[in-house]
């Protein structure tokens, strides 16, 4: 799914270059979670935007799915962002004058194919994510895990293979925190493939694999463990048997 | 396939909008503030243009009343000598003759007649009232826009004769005879009995306010030798042959009676000109600059009320940094910000436009209760008016737009 070699990213502070990626290079399987550890400023977030394709890297290959995608063309990159990829945000992102239902809605507003469907598609990722009773009620009126279980709603809105998740928990209380990390574990294993950055060690390991962003290069295990190890396999051999017959 | 994908796009794009219209809702306080500008402009605008048609018209109408193709010669004011009181206050060199003159010798003059006036009491009936006596021809009168509204003007052979009868203005028929018939019915005027053979059609009043109805018209010779005992006449009336022409009559003119009356080099000429072709310019003039008045409060309206516009856009973007960030996450690119942002700010517009156009007719309507105006409503102008806003709205949504589309996706979302 993902496949990145020897990223670099620095950023231009008045006449400073600060290096924040130096060749970072990154795999992973179609269907895994992994956790990405490092402590604040270490460039996590940064991998998280080149890996959503909201950043482009100074330097090093980066393949989503295989292939290259297409830097310099805003509009198909966009496409690539709205189809492919499901952004969970530390600080939810949600509209505060729109409803959970409109929230959740925003992605097929830049959607493309057809529009009939798209209030019944957001009511089911409402479904999913347990809130559907809450689909007319605005942020101010949610605690804080359903707000973040709203957002996920909207990441999985479009049906993305991709989940990249920016400290979900980093907001919450121990308790919505863990319910949060409770339903990716779920997406998870029913073959999603998630990335969570996070600087919290009880946070990441609930991932099938962590590794750790130091120095601006990660170190760990660099390659998905073999099929036969990873948990929730079975589940995700029937969500993509489910996809296909639908 | 692409058909399909169009009609997506805009089924998309209605939801957008919507999105859109009811996060400005949401945010009362920021989108009023931002209509309020607009909204007094064109209210202003919307009453100023209905009340500036109405003043226009009305000018407009009392200089046509008056003949728009029309050139007056009237006596000049004698100068006083030696500080004697002079029993006679105007140069008394204009003749009756001179009217047959420039009338004869004017390619421009369509008509030229003589005029006396005299400030007279009339009697009936036990009844006095004081009217202006005005003595002229049959094409005087025809100049002068005079028309007989029951009974019968006089004629040639009545002038001539000296014959004494007369035609009353409405207000003076109305103060001497009340609602009853004048026609056939005695008049004495400064002691002089006369016959009372027609009323004319109310005239209204002049630019000065003055009533032109509270006359009394007599054949001028009638008037000259039984009344006013005077040879010479006070004024000229020369009618155009067309309006464009009045400057070319006047020079004629001009001409002519100093031939006739030559005076020393270096004394003033003892009759003055008044050509009503400068009153209609005047009055044009005026028309034009209560136009350009309006024109101005209503670009300055727009320019205030734009700078609203742009200023409460522009505090948009940067309180919406997150959204904007959120939006390109989820797969907005650059130019659905754009758009996204340049139809709010059209939207913003419109409502202020709209609101403003509402106000304004309320605002119009309860003048023309309170005042003496009439409503000149124009529906166009509305449309006109609520359009304009949109579009201004647009075209000021541009930049606010550009900005939003601009920012970085990465730097929005952690700003």
């Amino acid at each position: 799914m993902i496949d990145a070699v020897g990223l670099t990213r620095s950023y231009r502070r008045n006449a400073t270059v600060i290096p924040v990626l130096v060749g970072l290079s990154l795999r992973v399987a179609r269907g895994e979670f992994v956790a990405v550890m490092g402590a604040s400023g270490s460039g996590k977030s940064t991998l998280l935007g080149i890996l959503g394709l909201l950043d482009r890297p100074d330097g090093g290959t980066y393949r989503l799915d295989g292939a290259e995608p297409p830097w310099g063309d805003d509009a198909a990159l966009s496409a690539a962002r709205n189809a492919a990829i499901g952004f969970v945000f530390q600080q939810f992102h949600l509209l505060e004058r729109a409803t959970a239902l409109r929230n959740v809605a925003l992605p097929l507003l830049y959607a493309a194919g057809d529009v009939a469907d798209d209030a019944g598609r957001a009511e089911r990722a409402l479904e999913a994510v347990g809130l559907a009773h809450r689909a007319l009620h605005y942020p101010g009126e949610l605690s804080g895990g359903e707000q973040q279980r709203v957002a996920i709603a909207r990441a999985l809105v479009n049906d993305p293979a991709l989940i990249l998740a920016d400290e979900p928990t980093g907001s919450l209380d121990a308790t919505s925190g863990g319910e949060i990390l409770d339903t990716l574990r779920r997406l998870a294993d029913r073959g999603r493939t998630i990335v969570l950055v996070t600087h919290e060690r009880a946070v990441a390991e609930r991932a099938d694999r962590v590794v750790t962003l130091h120095d601006g290069r990660l170190t760990g295990p660099p390659l998905p463990p073999g099929p036969a190890e990873r948990p929730g396999r079975a589940a995700a051999a029937d969500d993509a048997a489910r996809a296909a017959g639908s | 396939m692409n058909r399909a994908r169009s009609a997506a796009r805009r089924g998309r794009l209605a939801r957008s909008l919507r999105l859109s219209v009811e996060l400005l809702a949401a945010h009362r306080l920021r989108t009023a503030l931002g209509v309020s500008g607009l909204m007094v402009g064109v209210a202003t605008v919307v009453v100023m243009v209905a009340i500036g048609a109405d003043a226009k018209r009305r000018v407009m109408a009392r200089v046509q009343a008056m003949g728009t193709d029309l050139l007056l010669v009237s006596a000049a004011p004698a100068p006083p000598i030696a500080g004697r009181q002079r029993q006679v206050a105007v140069h008394t060199t204009l003749r009756a003759a001179d009217a047959a003159a420039i009338a004869a010798a004017s390619p421009y003059a369509s008509a030229a007649a003589a005029v006396v006036f005299g400030t007279v009491v009339a009697h009936a009936e036990g009844l006095n009232t004081t009217a202006t006596l005005t003595g002229t021809t049959t094409d005087g009168m025809d100049i002068r826009n005079m028309r007989v509204g029951s009974g019968r003007p006089f004629d040639e052979l009545e002038d001539r004769e000296r014959r004494r009868v007369v035609l009353l203005g409405p207000t003076v028929a109305r103060n001497l005879f009340g609602p009853a018939d004048p026609v056939g019915r005695p008049v004495r005027i400064r002691g002089v009995p006369f016959d009372v053979i027609g009323v004319l059609r109310p005239r209204g009043t002049d630019v000065g306010g003055a009533d032109l109805d509270n006359v009394v018209v007599v054949p001028l010779e009638t008037a000259m030798r039984r009344v006013l005992n005077v040879a010479y006449v006070h004024a000229l009336a020369v009618r155009a042959r067309s309006g464009e022409h009045l400057d070319d009559l006047e020079a004629d003119v001009r001409r002519i009676l100093d031939e006739r009356h030559p005076v020393r080099s270096g004394m003033p000429a003892p009759f003055v000109l008044q050509n009503q072709a400068v009153l209609l310019r005047t009055a044009r003039g005026t028309a034009r600059a209560m136009e350009r008045l309006i024109a101005s409060v209503a670009v300055l309206a727009l320019v205030l009320g734009g700078a609203g516009i742009v200023s409460v856009m522009l505090a948009s973007v940067r309180e919406r940094v997150h959204e904007i960030g959120l939006r390109r996450a989820v797969g907005a690119r650059r130019r659905d910000i754009q758009l996204q942002f340049v139809l709010e700010s059209g939207i913003l517009a419109a409502t202020g436009g709209g609101a403003g156009v509402i106000v304004g007719l309320l605002a119009a309507g309860a003048a023309a209760l309170l005042g003496p105006w009439d409503l000149v409503l124009s529906w166009r102008a509305a449309a006109l008016g609520v359009a304009c806003s949109a579009l201004l709205g647009l075209a000021l949504g541009v930049v606010p737009a550009a900005r939003a589309a601009r920012l970085e996706p990465m730097a929005a979302l952690r700003a």
